[in-house]
């Protein structure tokens, strides 16, 4: 079975710092894997060179076995969708002309969007409980409505592959959970998810697969039990974390002090 | 019960798209009525005395105007009045473009310099190849956008960095290209002392003043309008997707390199066309999609009309003010709308400072 998207070798740095280093997976068509790591270790990055949007420095990236970079951005913007952390608009657009976007890679230079790109966006938006948000102004929505529009945006390019870069951020417990059942939903539908998810608690009982970055660039993958554990956890995420050197200091120098 | 509700919800969609279309299509036709109107109200104001039912009975055959009264419509007011509603559409376009491009509602050819490397184009063209002409192009026409394209690009790649355009960096670049494009131009000026004719010309074009201009020229501007706003149409759907920035724009789909390279081209392609009959006329581009804006909302696709109809209506309006409020002295209507546009433009500063954190 051809995955449908793999990372061969891939590197990736800015300047001189490396953030990926020869990462190598596979995501198979159905699974819902969570992208965890502590913060800035290049889970950002890894969604986006998995989207096309970054050249990877060294590696491939194939989907459907095809080099991402030999294939046009249209082909690739109807499989994979990347819903990013901030969405900043100029203009006062409508919750819905944001949606439409999404159809993008349907049209042509002098087609523009048809009866099936309308039906398209009124079912992202049914998806994701916003038609009713429709006609609002997208830059006047709530931090939990945004999210839900800027993932009605991925969906309406009714792509194969939904990449989510922390979605549940800015999420109250309850819109979490409306959040994660959607993504059950979509799963079922047949959408392939790879979510960067912050919140550790959210990953088991509803990811089928783990991908954990950690500080020195190394990828493990393997399912949420095999990857869930303390020992695995502890080392990447840094606990018990540092403390404050001065903090540190301070407490040694008044330990000093008692004694003498 | 779940379809029944679906259903309902689908048909207030429905009704509400409707209305929505209605209402543009509404607003489309009533510009289209308002720009005949004041181009007629235009045509009729001025020192000999010519009415509208003078002008109807003429157009049905029934009483011919006399030799003067034609001469004076037909030569002097209505290639004007055409002049400044071509000036108007074609300011608004690229100024449209421009904010698209820039995700800026201050961007305009004027602020951003693509109206100076015009100017500094034809000061070039006037002053050493005023004899030359291509397939009826005057080379002050063809160097006015060669200025303004080579302008833009100059701007646009100070102003962007890691990829993003930096509005304040924009801005700045903006104001200093222009500022040391106009002043060449005036030094060019000064290099001209064989010939006062040259200097007359770009006088007028640094204060913005629409002239006479021939029927010939009238009609080849008017055909690069034309063209320009046909190219636009399908980059205005592009420009909605720009808005969400280019890196978002990339992913889907758009090649955002060849969309900016055609939109500054169309952009500058406009205001050369807008230059060549009116010089500098500053804020024109500014403000009328600012409106328009406001009225319809963020649509390109919907701008481009509106813009075009109301920037046409606007400086027809402006330039027939800028002729008969101090009769028979003439204001420049780069001057009036430098006055106009100028306290608008800073309340637009005001009111999007916070949220540009300029």
């Amino acid at each position: 079975m051809t995955p449908l998207l793999r990372f061969q070798d891939v590197s990736f740095g800015y300047g001189d710092k490396d953030i990926i280093e020869s990462a190598n997976f596979d995501l198979y068509e159905g699974g819902c894997t969570a992208l965890i790591g502590p913060n800035g270790v290049g889970k950002t990055t890894l969604l986006r060179l998995a989207a096309g949007v970054l050249q990877p420095l060294a590696g491939n990236v194939l989907l459907n076995d095809k080099p991402l970079k030999t294939l046009a951005l249209k082909t690739v913007a109807r499989e994979v969708a990347l819903v990013p952390q901030q969405l900043d608009l100029p203009f006062q657009f409508t919750v819905r002309q944001v949606v439409e976007q999404g159809r993008t890679p349907y049209l042509g230079l002098l087609r523009g969007p048809g009866r099936r790109d309308r039906e398209s966006v009124d079912r992202a938006l049914a998806l994701v409980n916003a038609s009713g948000l429709q006609h609002r102004v997208f830059n006047e929505l709530s931090g939990g409505e945004r999210q839900r529009v800027k993932i009605a945006l991925g969906l309406a390019q009714q792509p194969k592959l939904l990449l989510l870069d922390e979605p549940t951020q800015n999420l109250d417990i309850g819109r979490q959970i409306e959040l994660i059942d959607l993504l059950h939903f979509l799963r079922a539908e047949g959408v392939t998810i790879l979510a960067s998810i912050h919140d550790l608690q959210l990953v088991e009982g509803n990811f089928s697969a783990v991908f954990l970055l950690s500080p020195g660039n190394s990828l493990r993958h393997g399912t949420p039990e095999e990857i869930m554990k303390p020992s695995i956890l502890e080392h990447a995420f840094s606990c018990p974390p540092r403390r404050h050197p001065l903090l540190l200091e301070r407490e040694q120098r008044d330990t000093t002090r008692r004694a003498g | 019960m779940v379809t029944g509700e679906r259903g309902v919800e689908k048909a207030v969609v429905d009704a509400y798209t409707v209305r929505r279309r209605l209402g543009f299509f509404a607003l489309v036709v009533l510009l289209c009525l308002v720009l005949a109107i004041v181009i007629l109200l235009s045509l009729v104001t001025g020192a000999v005395r010519v009415s509208p039912a003078m002008i109807f009975n003429a157009l049905c055959n029934h009483r011919p105007l006399t030799a003067t009264q034609e001469i004076i419509l037909l030569q002097i007011r209505l290639p004007r009045v055409l002049a400044a509603a071509i000036v108007g559409s074609a300011l608004s376009i690229s100024g449209l473009m421009f904010q698209g491009l820039f995700r800026n509602p201050m961007a305009d050819p004027y602020v951003i310099g693509s109206s100076g490397g015009a100017v500094l184009g034809a000061s070039i063209g006037i002053f050493f190849f005023s004899q030359i002409s291509v397939f009826g192009f005057s080379a002050i026409a063809m160097m006015a956008f060669a200025g303004s394209v080579m302008t833009m690009a100059l701007v646009y790649s100070l102003a962007r960095s890691n990829g993003k355009t930096n509005v304040i960096t924009l801005l700045l670049a903006g104001f200093a290209v222009s500022t040391i494009l106009g002043y060449s131009g005036y030094f060019f000026g000064l290099l001209d002392n064989s010939n006062g004719n040259g200097n007359l010309i770009l006088l007028s074009w640094l204060r913005g003043i629409i002239g006479i201009p021939h029927w010939s020229q009238l009609s080849v501007t008017a055909a690069l309008l034309l063209l320009a706003s046909v190219i636009a149409m399908p980059l205005m759907r592009q420009l909605n997707t720009l808005a969400l920035g280019d890196e978002y724009a990339q992913q889907l789909g758009l090649r955002v390199e060849y969309t900016r390279v055609g939109i500054i081209l169309t952009a500058s392609l406009l205001t050369a066309a807008a230059v060549s009959l009116g010089g500098l006329i500053s804020f024109a581009g500014l403000i009328v999609p600012h409106v328009a804006r406001l009225l319809l909302g963020p649509d390109h696709v919907r701008l481009l009309p509106v813009s075009a109809l109301a920037g046409a209506i606007f400086l027809v309006l402006a330039d027939t003010l800028a002729r008969s409020l101090f009769a028979p002295t003439e204001i420049p209507v780069g001057i009036l709308m430098a006055l106009l546009g100028g306290p608008f433009f800073l309340y637009l500063l005001r009111k999007t400072k916070r949220s540009y954190a300029l």
